[in-house]
């Protein structure tokens, strides 16, 4: 998703027809994006663009320090609801 | 310039090696991270996996099953952290009848670590309480 707002701004139906997940998983996408100063919104008429943050680039380490949690709490969920402990 | 490491935890109702299969099997790995994966889980074997439209790549370095993986990470088109250029290293300890997680991910560039530091420690707390209500949850599920 990064990629694909690195070369130009790019509306939320232009980017969620790269992918095969809904226009609002997108949009929940790009909030978090947003939030972690990794792409910046631009009004375009009624349309809003998406586009990449140079400078929030830098920060990596604050995008990793948001996906490592968020991976390792499915992480939890994938393995115990494979494997039910027998107790 | 290399910042601090950024580590994370968590602990799982599951075996070290159950827990191990997750960071080396294609079908285990796309469960928790990323929606396409490719990995050849020996020393200097790749690592790729594409995190919502984020390509990560890198190759594994070090396999210690079950407690221990150490892989290099980076991504495509990134000129601030390109392929192989961090180091991802995951601890897996039995505790408490279930596996404790650990990741620590070093050799990252610096940037602004001083001003997320304080974001770092609320993601752990949220991390904590988010653990807890999946575990009951998951917990009465069974």
């Amino acid at each position: 998703m990064l990629m694909l707002v690195r070369d130009q701004p790019r509306s939320v139906n232009e980017i969620a027809a790269q992918f095969d997940i809904s226009q609002q998983a997108v949009s929940q996408h790009l909030h978090v994006l947003r939030d972690a100063g990794l792409v910046a919104v631009h009004p375009d008429g009624p349309r809003r663009l998406y586009a990449i943050r140079p400078e929030g680039l830098a920060s990596v380490e604050h995008f990793l320090s948001e996906l490592w949690p968020e991976s390792l709490r499915r992480l939890k969920i994938a393995v115990e609801s494979k494997k039910p402990r027998g107790r | 310039m290399v910042a601090e490491p950024i580590s994370a935890s968590v602990v799982i109702d599951a075996e070290p090696a159950e827990v191990y299969e997750y960071f080396t099997s294609v079908e285990a790995m796309v469960l928790w991270m990323g929606q396409f994966a490719s990995l050849d889980p020996v020393p200097g074997g790749k690592f790729a996996v594409d995190v919502n439209g984020v390509a990560v790549r890198g190759r594994y370095l070090e396999l210690e099953p079950p407690n221990r993986l150490l892989f290099t990470w980076g991504f495509i088109g990134s000129d601030v952290l390109p392929p192989e250029t961090s180091t991802v290293e995951v601890l897996l300890r039995p505790q408490d009848g279930g596996t404790c997680v650990e990741i620590i991910h070093s050799d990252l560039p610096r940037a602004e670590a001083s001003k997320h530091a304080p974001g770092w420690r609320h993601f752990l707390e949220q991390l904590a309480k988010t653990v807890l209500v999946g575990h009951g949850q998951n917990a009465e599920g069974q």
